[in-house]
Formats: C-alpha cells, structure tokens, sequence
C-alpha cells in the first residue's frame, strides 16, 4: 500500500536535486548565469523538496513496517540480457541517510548562499553541490550497480572540481588533481566488483547483498566471488573514506570552500564508503577476509589520524583528520558487525561535524567571545597521548605526525615516479619506432606545424 | 522520397558540390557553403537512420569478387545507417569549429573529399571497393602533410599508412581473387588485412604513427582521418564474419593492452597534441576490444563506444586546435589558466573528455558498461583493462583540463583581447554536448539498433563460419 507514494517520494527526492543540476549545468553550457538571488531560490526550494520527499517516504515506509522494496523506474537502455534499469532499493537504512543527505545538503546550501556572496564561482558551486547532492542520493537509493556507480562517479568528481574551486590557484589545481587520482582508483575498484557481481552473479541487482542478510541469498556464487568482491568494495571505500593507504589525499581536499569541505569530508562524502560497508554487511557476512582488511584498516586509520590531527596547524586539516579518526573507528564497528551502532555514530558524526566544519572559519571570532568571557585564556588539557611513552617516541610520532604519515612521499615513490619512468621510456622506443621507418634514420622531433593547420 | 538510392545520391552531391565549388568560390563563402552542407547532410543521415524504409538497401555484383554468391558494392544497413549522420557530424564539426586561419580553400576542399571517401567506405562490404576508397583516403591525408614543414611526418604517414594499405590490397587480392577456394589462402589474406586494420587504427605494436602525427603533423586533417575510425569498418565487415576465433582472440587481447597503454602514456605527456594522440590510440583500441569479442553484448557495446569515442574524441581534440589558435602550442607541463575567458571551451572539453572516458549520463556510459561486461565475459581477467585503461583514460582528461583551462587567473595580461568562442564555434561545441549527454540519458534508441547491427554481423559470420 506505501509502495506506490514511496516510489513518487523517492523519485521527487531524487528528481529534485537531479533537475537543479541539469537547470545550472545547462546554464553553464551556454555561458549564461542566473542571478545570485534566483539561483540560492532555486538551491534552497530543490534542497527543501528533496528533503521533505524524502523524510516523509521514511515515515511512511517506516510506519508500514514493510521489508525492504526494490523500486523499479523503466529502463535506460535495453540489451540481450536484460539492460539497464534504474532501480533504487529502499528501506530503513537507505531511505534514513538519504534523508540525512538531503537535509545536510539543504543546511550547506542555506550556509553557502550567503558564504559565498559575490564569490566569482558562485554559479559554479551551486551546479557543482547539485551534481554531489543527486550523486549521494543515488549511492544511497542504489537497487543495482549501475546507479550506484552512477553517483559513485557524480560525487567522485563533483568533488574533484570543487577541491580545484579556486581554479586560478595553482595549488587548489594540484591538490584537486591529487584527490581525483586517488578517486579514480575508489572507482576502479568499484566498477571491477559490479563487474564481478555481474559475471559471478549474473545479476547486477544489489538486492542480492544488501538486503539478504543470510547466506542462502549467495548460494549462487562460487566461494571466491563473494570474498573478492567484498574485498574490492573495501578498496573502493578506502579511496572515498580517505582510509590507509590513501589517506594522503585527505588534507588536499581542503582547498576547496569551506562549505564544501563540510558537505563533502565533514558530513557526507567521507561516510559514503561507511555506508557502502553498511549496506554490504550481508556479504562482509560470508567474507572474513574482507572483514579483518576493513577492521585492520579503519584501526590503522584511527590511530593514524588520531595522532596527525594533534599536530595541524589549521583548522580545516585538523578537523579532516579529526573526522577520519571517527570514520576509522565506524569501519572498525562495521567489520566487528555492530551496524547499528555503526549507523547510530555515523549519522551523530555526520552532524557533529558539518557543525564544525561550518564554524571553522568563526573559530577564532568564537574563542575571543570566550577569552572575554573568562577573562583569561581556556587552559588546553594534555590528553593522553601527550603523554604516552618517551621523548624519543613521543618526537618521533610528532616528526611522523606533521608529515602527515609520510603517505604522499611514500606513494610518489612506489607509484608516481616509477609509473612516469616506464612510461617516459616507452614514450621514447615510440618516438624509435618512427624514426625507423624514415630513411635517414632520424626523427626531426623538433619540427612544428608551422603552415596552415586545417 | 522513399528511394534510399535518391537520399544517397543526395548526400554523397553535398561534399562534391563542395568540392566543385572550391574552384571558384572565395574562402569564406566556400565555408559557409561547407557548414550548410555538413548540416544539411546530418540531417538526411538522421533522417535516413531513423527510417527503416530508408536503411535496406543492398546492390551485389560478382563482378569485384571470384566468390560465388558475390558482395554488396552499395548497401545500407543497420551497421552503416547510423554511420551516415556520424560521418556527417565530423565534417560538420571539422567545418564549423577550426579556425579561420587554419582551414584555406584546399582545406575545406581535402574535408569533403575525405567526407565523401568515409562515406563511400560505410556504404559497402566489398573489400576491393572498400581497397580503393582506402588508398583514396590515405593519399588525401598524406596530400594535407606536402609540404617542407611536415616532411618527417609525411614520411612516416607514407611508411605505416602506405604500408597498411599495401598490405590490405595484397590481403584483398588472397581473400577475394582467384584463389578465394584455398582455406589457406584466405586465411594469409585475412591475417594480412588484419595487421593493415591494426595498423590503421594504431594498435600496438603498430601505432607509433599516430602520437607522431598527432604531435608534430596537422592536427585538423589527422582527427579527420582518425575519428571516422574506416579501420573499425574494415574489422566489422572484412575480418569478424571470416576470422577463427584464435584470430579474433589475438586482435582483442591486442586491443584490450592497447587500450591501457594509450591511457598510461596520456597520462604522462608534456605535450597536448601527443596526450591527444595516446588518446586516440587507447579509444580506438577500446572499439577494436569490442568488435573482436564476438558476444553480441561487446560487440554492441563496441559499435557504441565506436560513435560516442568518435564524437568525443573528434570534440576534444577540435577544442584543443580552437584553444591553439588562441595561445600556441600547448605544453600540459605548465598551467594555462583563463578558464573565464573560454568557459564554454572548457566545458565541451570536459564533457567531451569524459564522455571518452565512459562517465555516467554521456553517450561512452552505456558503450562501455556494455564493453566491459562483454569483455570480462570473453577475458575473464584480461577483461578488466577496460576497467583500468578507462580509470587512466580519466585521469589524462582531467589533467588536461586542470593543465589547459585552470592553475592562473589568466594567460593574457591584455585582458581586452578578445578569446571567447564565435558563436558558430560555440554552438556547434554545445549541440555536441547535447548529443552525447542527450543519448547518455536516453540512449534506447542507439542502443537497439546497435544491437540489431551486432545480430546483423553475428548472422553474417554464422553464414561464412558456421559459428
């Protein structure tokens, strides 16, 4: 009975932030701006709607108590064997962090109309968080794989271009092409296990592992598939949730605007993976290995940014750190197989920290207002850490800490540089193989176009 | 009006009046005359692909073959139909985007020469014709590198494209000549024509011509010659119905390494004209990966990606020769910047750029989730390239684009020069865009017939093979 008001919500939830991006990307297509004052309307009623939409098909579906329910749109494409549907898969777990995407997006966008006034890249930004925004519902909603690495793909790289927002920085550029390297491989290993599902499988509906909950639902694959996927879904989650050893990018990722950084590695983003985890607890289920690399993992990435965070000297990477020492230990919950606690302390982290987030830039307006209050300076406890093991140790973990694990250096000389020395070479027995078909044996590398260039 | 041969006798008129016209007209109504008639023959190519009545036609001789039942000379079918408005749309693109500067009477002239050839070449599946047009089309791009500047790059043209069509014709002569009884002789003559496709179409080892080419060569006839992607025809109608499954085997596994390594060499050039060039060399591969899978799933997904990589990368490679004509050559060592003068630019580079690389919601997505299924299917392990040549196919993209168009406030201190786009220039960029994210949100119609073009050829080979 809930079925058919719950499919419209969901869709208008969805369909909402989808049409702001369309409206603004198409905007931008034809180089043509709406003014700040239609455009924050425009953000603010989108937000609003998807939010209410989707609040209200929680309830309903909440209060009908019904089991999960596969929402079926059509079909994008038609093949042989079966094509493309667009399908969401909805139930409590779903619909509740839709929801809270929804309404965290609806806050930001609030914040950011006025944070971002007369910002030259205003127009940009909005289309921008539309893109993230559709993005995250869809991971959220996600029925089969193909939607899912839809909004995997649209938040991945809304990301990317709003980390490069700045885009006359050369910096921003930098780090936002450092964050979409790591991003790509998050994706990579995404698009291998859908593919993997759909081979083994021979389906690419997630029904089969996010709503079975018992290992009758993967009698049909072998006894390696379900490990080696769950294993590439946690490669693809430690791209996105900045877990060892990718954590690199995190610290990078604040070069975007503020509001953006708490949408993104405050609140939502940064908890896409978590709650990718979550929905695939069924086959983290039947897979042990993929359960001790998620816990190794979100351990090692809690003590790592626990300790890093210490040392920053602004805000906004004290916080990322902060935040990822947080999602590190939400991994941990999920591997040992407390997913309702896991989801409890992902939603309150969510919250607590796109608070933080969006007061970061307030921070020291905020601590004058209680300096004068007190009349003295708050005094700043040493925290245990402080004061755990020796000088040498407690220097050494410092050192460490304010190079932040050494993690860029380390991958720039396990990937970066050996990838760019094979790949050099090769460039150069290219140029070899041309200049051995021409007969004076040598290639004029150095000779332009220099005529008409039709 | 329902007479397909009247519709084709129209299209193939509006390059030849072209052509003829060039010998009188000036230059610059010699282009609007070229922008017209691209335009106009889009639309009888949309129109003729959207009509069933307009795509079955199919003219056969014995004349051109020593096989019994003989070959179509002229056909249009599910297959070609849709590679009409394609070729179109590239000369269309090629017209109305490259600079004034850099398109001269004989430029315009050689584009619908060139035009015409891809789309005598779509039209047939007889390998002599099919020869003929090829040593046509080589002659017109190497004719576009004569003179002294591009010496070295004419040379190396003649050396891999002439050697590729010599060994197509010797291929033809074994596969369709006397001997055509000899099972032996048809498979050296289909192994030749294979190493011609491959070398054609830059597969490696055979594809050092093209980063080469693309670098140093002219870049507006190079993505003419590239993107119609003739090698890809020759494959479908030439080498799949005929070719053993170890042969089919062996060009996929080619095309499969191919793809990743013109992605990881993208990635890491200096030089934009030669990223472009790796670019090419890897979507190509990708298309070459699809038609040799032989499940009707790749192959489907193959003669998507097929268009969505040609219009793309056409797309791409044009935004960088309109961004050259504004600030030189371009080295991706440095940052460009001045995106807010050239936003329109930067953005059809994007969405080009990522429609190559397959994003969701451009025409590449669904090409390539059906490529990748395909492929992991047919490789289970060597499947998976695609998977990583498309992750590395991304990152070249957004490198380029952060390198070209971001990193300073601007490359100018003049900030009154004029850089924007002509509004001919900027509307042909965004109806571009709208093509591919217009069939990436709706690609149910490409879709199905691309999959009626896959049974076409899977019955064909059933009918030659028995497979």
């Amino acid at each position: 009975m809930s079925g058919v008001p719950v499919a419209w919500l969901v869709l208008v939830g969805v369909g909402a932030p989808a049409l702001l991006f369309a409206v603004l990307g198409g905007a931008s297509l034809v180089n043509r701006q709406l003014p700040e004052r239609w455009m924050g309307a425009l953000a603010a009623a989108a937000m609003a709607t998807s939010c209410l939409a989707l609040v209200i098909a929680l309830i309903v579906h909440g209060m009908a108590q019904t089991s999960p329910r596969r929402l079926a749109y059509g079909e994008w494409s038609t093949t042989h064997d079966g094509g493309i549907t667009i399908e969401f898969l909805v139930d409590r777990l779903s619909l509740a962090f839709a929801a809270l995407s929804a309404a965290v997006a609806g806050i930001v966008s609030a914040f950011s109309n006025r944070y971002l006034h007369r910002e030259s890249g205003y127009h940009r930004y909005f289309t921008l968080l539309a893109m993230f925004v559709t993005g995250i519902l869809l991971v959220a909603l996600a029925g089969n794989v193909e939607v899912l690495f839809v909004g995997w793909e649209l938040v991945g790289l809304s990301s990317a271009l709003l980390v490069g927002f700045f885009h006359d920085r050369a910096a921003a550029v930098a780090n936002a092409f450092r964050v979409l390297s790591v991003y790509r491989i998050s994706d990579a290993a995404m698009l291998s296990a859908a593919v993997l599902l759909r081979h083994t499988a021979g389906t690419d509906s997630l029904s089969l592992f996010f709503s079975g909950g018992d290992a009758a639902s993967l009698i049909g694959l072998n006894s390696n598939a379900p490990t080696a996927i769950a294993i590439l879904l946690v490669i693809a989650v430690a791209g996105k949730s900045a877990l060892l050893p990718f954590s690199g990018w995190l610290p990078r990722a604040m070069e975007g605007p503020t509001p953006s950084s708490a949408v993104y590695y405050g609140s939502l983003s940064i908890h896409a993976g978590c709650f990718l985890l979550l929905r695939s607890a069924p086959l983290l289920d039947q897979s042990v290995a993929a359960r001790v690399l998620a816990g190794a993992l979100g351990a090692a990435t809690a003590v790592f940014a626990g300790i890093t965070t210490r040392v920053q000297s602004d805000v906004k990477s004290s916080l990322a750190y902060a935040a990822l020492t947080q999602v590190g230990l939400i991994v941990v919950e999920i591997a040992i197989g407390w997913y309702t606690l896991a989801f409890i302390h992902l939603v309150g982290h969510a919250c607590f920290r796109l608070f933080q987030f969006l007061s970061a830039p307030n921070v020291l307006h905020d601590l004058h207002g209680i300096e004068d209050a007190m009349g003295t300076r708050p005094s700043r406890a040493n925290g245990l850490i402080e004061r755990l093991g020796s000088e040498d140790l407690r220097r050494a973990l410092f050192l460490a800490a304010l190079e932040r694990g050494f993690l860029d250096s380390f991958l720039e000389r396990v990937v970066v540089t050996p990838f760019i020395s094979v790949a050099g070479r090769l460039t150069r027995i290219d140029r070899w193989l041309c200049a051995a078909v021409i007969p004076r044996g040598r290639l004029e590398a150095a000779t332009g176009d220099r005529g008409r260039d039709e | 009006m329902s007479d397909p041969r009247l519709w084709l006798v129209g299209l193939a008129a509006l390059p030849m009046v072209v052509v003829a016209a060039s010998l009188v007209v000036d230059v610059e109504r010699l282009r609007r005359l070229a922008v017209v008639s691209a335009a106009t023959m889009l639309l009888a190519g949309v129109t003729m692909a959207a009509s069933p009545r307009l795509h079955q036609l199919s003219i056969r001789t014995s004349l051109l073959t020593w096989n019994p039942g003989g070959e179509a000379v002229l056909r249009i079918n599910d297959l070609s139909s849709v590679l009409l408005p394609f070729a179109a749309g590239l000369w269309l693109l090629t017209v109305a985007v490259t600079p004034r500067s850099a398109l001269d009477r004989g430029g315009l002239r050689r584009t619908a020469f060139a035009t015409l050839l891809t789309l005598g070449s779509f039209l047939t599946e007889s390998a002599l014709v099919l020869l003929l047009l090829s040593v046509g089309s080589v002659w017109t791009f190497v004719s576009a590198l004569s003179d002294e500047a591009h010496r070295t790059q004419r040379r190396i043209a003649v050396a891999y494209l002439g050697g590729s069509t010599a060994l197509f014709g010797i291929g033809v002569a074994l596969l369709v000549g006397p001997g055509v009884e000899s099972t032996r002789l048809e498979s050296a003559g289909l192994w030749l024509i294979v190493i011609a496709a491959l070398m054609r179409k830059g597969i490696v080892p055979f594809h050092a011509w093209v980063p080469e080419v693309f670098e140093h060569g002219r870049l507006g006839p190079t993505i003419l010659f590239n993107a119609p992607q003739v090698g890809a025809y020759i494959t479908v109608v030439l080498i799949v119905p005929r070719a053993s499954p170890q042969m089919l085997r062996v060009i996929a596994l080619l095309a499969l390494g191919t793809a990743v390594y013109g992605a990881a060499l993208a990635l890491v050039q200096t030089s934009a004209r030669r990223a472009c060039g790796y670019l090419f060399v890897s979507q190509s591969a990708l298309v070459m990966a699809g038609l040799d899978c032989t499940s009707a799933g790749a192959l489907a997904g193959g003669l998507l990606v097929w268009l969505s990589a040609g219009l793309a990368f056409g797309g791409l490679a044009r935004a960088i020769l309109v961004l050259e004509a504004r600030r030189g050559r371009l080295d991706l060592a440095t940052y460009h910047g001045g995106y807010e003068r050239v936003s329109v630019l930067a953005i059809t580079f994007l969405a080009t750029g990522l429609a190559c690389t397959g994003f969701p919601g451009t025409l590449g997505f669904v090409g390539q989730e059906l490529l990748v299924n395909g492929a992991v299917e047919a490789f289970p392990v060597m499947g998976f390239a695609i998977v990583i040549a498309s992750a590395l196919t991304g990152l070249a993209v957004m490198r380029m684009y952060f390198s070209l168009f971001c990193g300073r406030a601007d490359a100018y201190a003049l900030r009154d020069l004029r850089l924007g786009l002509t509004p001919r220039e900027a509307w042909t960029f965004v109806a571009l865009v709208a093509v591919l994210i217009g069939f990436g949100l709706a690609p149910r119609p490409l879709v199905d017939s691309r999959f009626a073009a896959s049974d076409e050829i899977l019955t064909a080979r059933h009918a030659l093979t028995g497979r």
